[in-house]
């Protein structure tokens, strides 16, 4: 790479060769105007509203695609270009119905927008009425043809970002139209609700379902934090109007590059029945208590507890600060033995990789687990390094939805000769799950001194419990007071079973779930969006997660609570 | 198949194979039998069989060999017989039922069947010491000579239709491979990219880009892997030649894409084919594994270490899909959609390589160029564009198919020599060269050279090699939609410009075809071009207006007339054509409806469908060209309906039937003046009495009728039957009064000024004869046509009676002339004419009855001076040669120095155009006259002087009666509108609709003929004025209606939603 110089606008810009005009202009402040382009996404050079003027080329070039050469000379505000992007606008609004009065982008319409810069104060050619269906199939986010540019943002999104290939076009000329599959109903496709494309429309094409007509970005608030259901980490926006969350964005800066899986970027707005002030059982009844009045309760059942017979656990998902209190109070003030409501793993977790090295391996050893379901934001970087020829290794036991799109596969016995194919690898990545029995972590870690290894904890927060030194619930003899901080998870099945045996069960969770019913007493936990605090990631980071809601005042901070008690007790 | 080791070793080969052809062709019949797609259409397979059936039934043992397509596709199935190595002679047409006389005749007995053979064909492979050839081989024409050949020059399709092409060994022993066996023996691979840069073959795919600059950058790229893609994705519609070449010589571009790889240092070739195309895909996967067998292609090529080996990917047929990277995504499994360049494919095309992607044809040329040499490529063709090129000629051209022309033929050599003009003597319109996405052009540039630059700076394209030659019969409005509908629908949908912008202007264009367009929709459609050529991603949404475009720059006043009239002028558009004939006759009448009327027997009301629209029904009977019947339907399947004929039936039937024209508007007082009592003053004159005006007609001569009277002699039409129409415009109130000249008793100014009327029309007609400016034109014995045929029309002949005369000129009047100094007694009658007898304007009827009449015609013959001293003693002519294209896409005639010749007459009648007599102007202020001495009108008639209008041969120049009387009508409209305080844009006249059921099976008649009418013969015309038609009689009138195909209730039913009352109407079709 060699620096150049070129001129846009009569400005003197060096650059990098191999860079765009349109990322040149973009480095001097140059404002070319864009539909197709995107930051994230491959350039098309198809909307045609980049076209720009070179000195020496006789027609117009679109600038998202035409690279720089040294010397060249470029006019993006020339006469012939603008009213080419007029012309360009004058036919996307004759295309289709992009009456903007009714739309839900109205106001962040980025076609609106260079209408309005272009000065289209009226259609120049008679108002269509296409009448195209709208996909309203999917659960979260539906698809308005009507709206459509057919920028093909989303298809890139999908299949250049995400790997997945859902998105496509069918037909051609004006009949062209985004499809999903083989023209499937979006909620019948192989879609994966990850919302990428939803992110990236430009228009009101692409309609979040949840926060549809809840305000323009000027009327909201964001807020940049970092997703804490799983160990990857993702950063989020999290896009509130009035305390009220509307929706999760996806950082295209962050290890997801954008991407999120549908769980942090919708399931966890869905209302759910909050814990919203503490309860007690009253006659069999679970009844709103005050805070003094349940932490009463619980202080007295922590006083009435024989010692060795109080017991606590705890979601590795809860953040650093939270655990780190918990710890501190219930070992060292309340006498818990507190453990870990997930079992971590034993023994040396290899690692060092990080997920963006999964863009440039030639070779991705997957180990284990299922990670579509339990990591989906890694298992498309998987997926799209396999669309650039990464060859893909899946070891597993079991059916695993990767399996599809393994080059090889082979059963967890069979490690070693998985690991042997992986030898040649240049640039080899191994994802492994980090509940792996040591030993098969022991052949990992002698695989390759080259390989980058990226372990996937079963809870966001797990490197941090394990620094800790907490280890999965012991068995006990007997249990006079069991303190569960549950926040928005569910106990599974033997550790409900388990719980039926304590003499007072504490549960401290965010939601009312099918767990209350073990509860002496239920205290409120904020929901992960009041929250404030940090994380270790899987790749070892620090993710800093931000409140972006108000607490109710009702609902008091963990640490709080666990301060509150001990000092009763 | 043993592997050839080394260029020797081809050689020798070839020299073998050569040898043993002979020897094995020396006592052999062989059948050549045309098999490419074109030819297997046709028949070709079963006409194989039924020769193989033909020849097994009689013993003869022969070879029957399927070759490619020599490009005659009006000729196919094509068959040739080559007995014992002699001259082939070709079949063209060969049914199977032909099998056993050509086994019979030709084979058996060695004799030519001469009726069908079309040519000898003496190539190569014909061996000069050979016995055996047939009788009547003298009598046929080499091929080479045939017109459609004799212009083509075979460089890329040199081996298609020669040789069998599934035979490695035929392309061998025709030199094939030796171009690559020399190149990779002797040359290095720079030294092929200077030969092919300095042969200057240029991209054959239509851009013309230098083959030898692509091939040098290819070259240049440092890189493991670089590919070398042939584009075989022909989607033109229409163009085929690609498909030819491979199927008809498929090593040729094998050869061509393992030269581009040594040249470039690839070693894999890809052939992109579209699946239409399974021969083509067959026979290249056959010459992939014979060429591989020999040791030609694959990985030792020639033992020279030189690997090489072709893939072909099928395509799914997308037109867009022969943009080199939309080609190149469809090869990787994409969906086919262009990209923006840079980069250039040759940078980075397949998976990121470098590739060079070039057309079959550009590699068919390699070859070529090798062994040959560049500057032997650069002796063909311009210096521009070397080499050939190759053209799918089809559409409206007597002799349609593949040819291959050396670049810098004029667009007039390839339409009318190779392909042998317009058939069915229409006149020539446009030619669409370069395919859905190039351009028209019109007459004028048929003396355009075909080359890349010159077609293009002509505002077309050379493109695919499309060849589209449109006549009068198509509408330029239609014709642009279809390819823009074509275009369209193959746009991709990628960039903004193309997708919308197409679909847009294919609204326009649609809303103009159907009538409701509006005069803004032509800028907006220019607006819309601009954008999608300026704009669009690919050259397919760049190129795509470009057929509508160059339509628009060339024939706007008819996309006009489609808009301002809502007609289509050459009936065509569905919507704006409710027939044919309707559509073609200028006074638009009601043909179907009167024709059905005739039919049924009801004659008077027939005639009065006729006279809403054209008062002389009578007279057009007799005199009328009959438009309408040149665009007859029926003419498509046999021959035209008799409209003229069956017309002038009614008309005599009902001619003692006074008719008083009805009237109908209440009386006004404003009054209109007509000047000239011909066709167009008195037609005008009877819509206004109609419309309550009083009016007065002014005539110059003795009598009524103009031109009718004076100009049209007796025997055509007899002074009762013009009388008798002159009588009803009479009847309508119309004043007419003769001997009244303007300019000597009276002036446009006195008229409005001084007389008191409102408007004035003028209707002068073109009485005056044009000077052919010639030495001697004024001697005694030389009278003008127009000049002549009024005084012999008056009663006072001019002295012909014993003379020899000469007639110059090839329109009506010439002829009227002739044929009426014939009928005065002139002993010797020459006329004179300096083009063909095809170029002449007059009708063809007219021109056969002057022939049988004896009268002597000189055709290419052009008088240069009239000899005499005091009076004419001859005329003397030079010969013609026929030079370029004219304007009329005739060609200019040259006189072919000393030529002269002397035709010994008394009398010459010049007769070379007629023009309106202004000099009656004289004292009528502000009424302009055009350089051609025409009134100057606007589209409504108007003249530049207010109140003042003109119809009729005054304002548009000599023409006829139907012409006339449409004109007639429409000033009416517009002299009533003036007359309401409001002007026209443009009139017209407009008549009620009628739908006359059709009470027959119209399947009765599909056999029936049409009828001859009986005229007087030769011999009863001579020295007498009688009408040489003689009628149909009754009989055979009402026959002939039922031949009428009705496309008015065709009309009715397809583009206007039936009725209850057309449901009636259909309901009673079938009762009689």
């Amino acid at each position: 790479m060699s620096a150049l110089c070129v001129t846009i606008d009569g400005k003197d810009i060096t650059v990098e060769s191999g860079a765009t005009i349109l990322e040149a202009a973009r480095t001097a402040g140059i404002d070319i105007p864009t539909l197709c382009h995107h930051p994230a996404l491959n350039d098309i050079g198809a909307c045609r509203m980049c076209l720009v003027e070179i000195a020496g080329v006789p027609a117009l070039q679109p600038a998202c695609t035409y690279p720089v050469a040294d010397g060249m000379v470029v006019q993006t505000e020339s006469e012939r270009s603008v009213q080419m992007r007029k012309f360009v606008l004058e036919m996307l609004f004759s295309e289709r119905n992009h009456y903007c009065m009714f739309c839900e982008m109205s106001g962040d319409c980025e076609l609106q927008a260079q209408a309005y810069r272009h000065g289209l104060a009226h259609w120049t050619y008679p108002t269509p009425n296409p009448r195209l269906p709208v996909d309203a199939s999917r659960r979260f986010f539906l698809m308005d043809h009507n709206r459509c540019i057919l920028c093909r943002r989303c298809i890139r999104a999908c299949s250049d970002v995400v790997g997945n290939h859902t998105l496509g076009v069918m037909a051609r000329g004006a009949h062209t139209m985004v499809t999903a599959d083989m023209d499937q109903p979006f909620g019948d496709s192989t879609c994966v609700s990850c919302g990428t494309c939803l992110q990236v429309c430009p228009t009101g094409a692409l309609v979040d379902r949840r926060s549809a007509y809840m305000g323009r970005h000027a009327d909201v608030q964001t807020t940049e934090s970092a997703c804490a259901f799983c160990s990857v980490g993702c950063a989020i926006t999290v896009v509130t109007r009035n305390g009220r969350p509307l929706r999760v964005e996806g950082g295209f800066d962050g290890p997801n590059a954008g991407v999120l899986c549908a769980r942090g970027r919708f399931e966890c707005l869905e209302g759910r029945e909050r814990v919203a002030q503490p309860m007690v059982r009253r006659n069999g009844e679970l009844t709103p208590a005050t805070w003094d009045e349940a932490t009463t309760r619980v202080a007295d059942a922590f006083r009435a507890a024989r010692p060795g017979a109080v017991h606590a656990w705890m979601t590795a998902v809860a953040l650093t600060e939270t655990m780190d209190a918990m710890a501190d109070a219930f070992r060292n003030r309340l006498g818990a033995e507190v453990s870990l409501l997930s079992r971590p793993p034993e023994g040396p977790l290899p690692n060092g990789g990080a997920l963006a090295d999964i863009d440039a391996a030639d070779r991705i050893l997957v180990v284990g687990g299922d990670l579509r379901e339990t990591h989906p934001v890694v298992a498309y970087r998987i997926q799209r390094a396999a669309d650039h020829d990464a060859a893909i290794t899946l070891v597993a036991d079991g059916p695993s939805s990767f399996s599809a799109m393994a080059h090889e596969a082979f059963p967890m016995a069979r490690l070693n000769d998985a690991c042997k194919e992986c030898q040649d690898a240049a640039r080899p990545v191994i994802v492994y799950s980090a509940d792996l029995p040591p030993e098969a972590r022991q052949a990992l870690s002698g695989l390759s001194t080259g390989a980058r290894l990226i372990p996937l904890h079963s809870a966001a927060n797990m490197p941090n419990a394990l620094t800790l030194g907490l280890g999965g619930a012991a068995a006990w003899e007997e249990c006079d007071l069991l303190y569960v901080l549950l926040q928005d998870g569910v106990l599974t099945e033997e550790q409900r079973e388990r719980a039926r045996s304590a003499a007072f069960v504490v549960l401290h969770a965010a939601y009312r779930g099918p767990d209350d019913d073990l509860a002496s007493v239920l205290l409120p936990a904020p929901l992960w969006h009041e929250r404030a605090g940090t994380f270790a990631a899987m790749d070892g980071r620090r993710a800093v997660v931000k409140p972006s809601t108000r607490r109710p005042e009702s609902v008091w901070p963990e640490a709080a609570v666990f301060e509150g008690l001990a000092a009763r007790v | 198949m043993a592997r050839v080791k080394n260029s020797q070793e081809l050689l020798n080969l070839r020299d073998a194979l050569r040898a043993a052809r002979r020897d094995r062709a020396r006592s052999a019949v062989r059948v050549f039998v045309g098999m490419g797609t074109c030819g297997i259409a046709a028949g070709a397979r079963e006409v194989l069989d039924a020769l193989r059936r033909e020849l097994d039934a009689h013993r003869v043992t022969a070879e029957i060999v399927p070759v490619g397509c020599i490009g005659a596709c009006q000729m196919e199935p094509l068959v040739d017989i080559q007995i014992n190595g002699g001259i082939r002679v070709t079949y063209r047409n060969v049914r199977p039922d032909m099998a056993p006389r050509l086994v019979q005749e030709h084979i058996i007995a060695g004799r030519v069947v001469s009726e069908w053979a079309l040519a000898r064909l003496a190539w190569d492979e014909t061996d000069p010491l050979a016995q055996g050839q047939p009788d009547g081989l003298d009598a046929l024409p080499q091929y080479a000579d045939l017109p459609f050949y004799a212009k083509q020059q075979r460089v890329a399709m040199r081996n298609c239709g020669l040789i069998d092409p599934g035979c490695i060994e035929d392309y061998l022993a025709r030199d094939g491979y030796l171009a690559l066996a020399r190149a990779v023996s002797t040359m290095r691979p720079a030294d092929l990219v200077d030969e092919v840069t300095k042969s200057g073959l240029r991209g054959r795919g239509g851009g013309g880009f230098k083959a030898g600059v692509k091939w040098a950058l290819a070259a240049k790229q440092v890189s493991d892997i670089k590919y070398v893609v042939c584009n075989a994705d022909e989607g033109d519609p229409g163009a085929f030649m690609d498909r030819s070449i491979l199927e008809g010589d498929p090593h040729a571009v094998i050869e061509g894409m393992a030269l581009c790889g040594y040249a470039t240092g690839a070693s894999t070739g890809i052939v992109y084919c579209r699946a239409e195309y399974p021969l083509a895909i067959q026979r290249l996967r056959e010459a992939i594994v014979q060429a591989e067998a020999h040791g030609l292609l694959g990985d030792d090529i020639l033992d020279t270490g030189f690997a090489f080996h072709v893939k072909i990917k099928e395509g799914a047929g997308a037109f867009v899909c022969g943009e080199e990277t939309a080609l190149i995504a469809s090869i990787e499994g994409k969906r086919g959609e262009p990209r923006p360049r840079p980069p250039f494919p040759v940078i980075s095309g397949v998976w990121g390589k470098p590739t060079n992607v070039n057309n079959v044809k550009s590699y068919a040329n390699v070859p070529r160029i090798i062994l040959n040499g560049a500057d032997w490529f650069r002796s063909i063709g311009t210096e521009g564009s070397p080499g050939t090129a190759i053209f799918a000629l089809t559409g409206k051209v007597k002799d349609s198919g593949l040819i291959e022309v050396p670049m810098g033929i004029t667009l007039g050599e390839i339409i009318f020599d190779i392909g042998g003009g317009i058939p069915g003597g229409k006149a020539f319109k446009a030619v669409q060269t370069g395919g859905p996405l190039g351009g028209c052009l019109p007459t004028r540039h048929l003396n355009v050279q075909v080359d890349f630059d010159s077609l293009r700076s002509a505002g077309a394209v050379m493109g695919s090699g499309g060849m589209i030659v449109v006549d009068e019969d198509t509408c330029m409005v239609e014709f642009s939609k279809f390819f823009l509908q074509f275009a369209t629908a193959e746009s991709c949908g990628k960039c903004v410009p193309c997708r919308v912008g197409g679909q847009r202007m294919l609204e326009v264009i649609t809303r103009i075809s159907e009538g409701r367009g509006k005069l803004e929709d032509l800028d907006t459609l220019r607006r819309l071009a601009d954008g999608m050529k300026q704009g669009s991603l690919c050259g397919l949404g760049q190129l795509t207006p470009g057929p509508l475009m160059s339509a628009l720059q060339y024939f706007e006043e008819e996309f006009r007339i489609h808009i301002l009239e809502g007609r289509c002028p050459a009936g065509v558009c569905k919507m704006l054509t409710r027939a044919r004939c309707i559509n073609a006759c200028p006074a638009e009448v009601d043909i179907p409806a009167f024709v059905a009327l005739i039919g049924q027997g009801r004659y008077a009301e027939a005639l009065e469908v006729h006279r809403e629209h054209n008062p002389f029904a009578a007279i057009c009977g007799r005199v009328c060209p009959a438009f309408c019947e040149q665009k007859c339907r029926r003419a498509d399947i046999g021959e035209p309906l008799a409209i003229r004929h069956v017309k002038r039936f009614m008309a005599d039937h009902e001619i003692q039937q006074p008719w008083t024209p009805a009237h109908v508007d209440a009386p006004r007082s404003q009054r209109v003046a007509v000047v000239g009592a011909g066709p167009a003053g008195l037609t005008a004159a009877l819509r206004l009495c109609q419309q309550g005006y009083p009016v007065t007609i002014f005539e110059k001569l003795p009598v009524a009728g103009g031109m009718m009277a004076v100009g049209i002699p007796e025997y055509r039409l007899p002074r009762n039957i013009l009388n008798a129409e002159i009588e009803n415009i009479r009847r309508a109130g119309a004043e007419i009064v003769t001997g009244r000249e303007l300019g000597v008793e009276f002036t446009v100014d006195s008229l409005l000024d001084v007389d008191g009327f409102s408007a004035v029309v003028l209707a002068i007609g073109a009485h005056k004869s044009r000077r052919v400016g010639i030495p001697g034109e004024d001697l005694p014995g030389v009278i003008h046509g127009t000049d002549f045929l009024r005084e012999a029309n008056l009663g006072a002949p001019p002295p012909v009676e014993g003379k020899r005369v000469a007639i110059v000129g090839g329109g009506a009047v010439a002829i009227d002339a002739a044929r009426m100094a014939w009928r005065l007694g002139a002993t010797e009658i020459h006329l004179v004419y300096r083009r063909t007898r095809a170029d002449m304007p007059a009708w063809g009827d007219e021109v056969q009855a002057a022939d049988v009449e004896g009268i002597h015609f000189h055709f290419l013959t052009n008088p240069t001076r009239i000899l005499g001293e005091d009076r004419v003693t001859g005329l003397e002519c030079a010969e013609q040669s026929l030079g370029e294209f004219d304007m009329s896409a005739r060609r200019r005639p040259v006189p072919i120095a000393g030529s002269e010749f002397v035709l010994d007459v008394d009398v010459v009648i010049p007769a070379v155009g007629e023009a309106p007599d202004v000099d009656c102007l004289q004292g009528s202020a502000g009424v302009s006259v055009n350089r051609d001495s025409t009134i100057t009108i606007s589209a409504d008639l108007a003249t530049s002087r207010e109140g003042v209008f003109a119809a009729g041969d005054a304002a548009m120049g000599p023409a006829t009666v139907v012409m006339a009387v449409a004109q007639g009508n429409k000033v009416a409209v517009s002299v009533d509108a003036y007359l309401h305080g409001h002007r026209m844009v443009t009139p017209r006249w407009v008549g009620d609709f009628r739908a006359i059921p059709q009470i027959f099976n119209v399947d009765d008649y599909a056999e029936a003929r049409r009828p001859v009418m009986p005229e007087l013969s030769v011999a009863e015309r001579y020295r007498s004025v009688a009408e040489v038609e003689l009628g149909l009689d009754e009989a055979a009138a009402r026959a002939e209606c039922r031949r009428c195909l009705r496309c008015d209730l065709e009309w009715m039913s397809t583009t206007h939603p039936i009725g209850a009352s057309e449901d009636a109407l259909l309901a009673g079709m079938m009762e009689d």
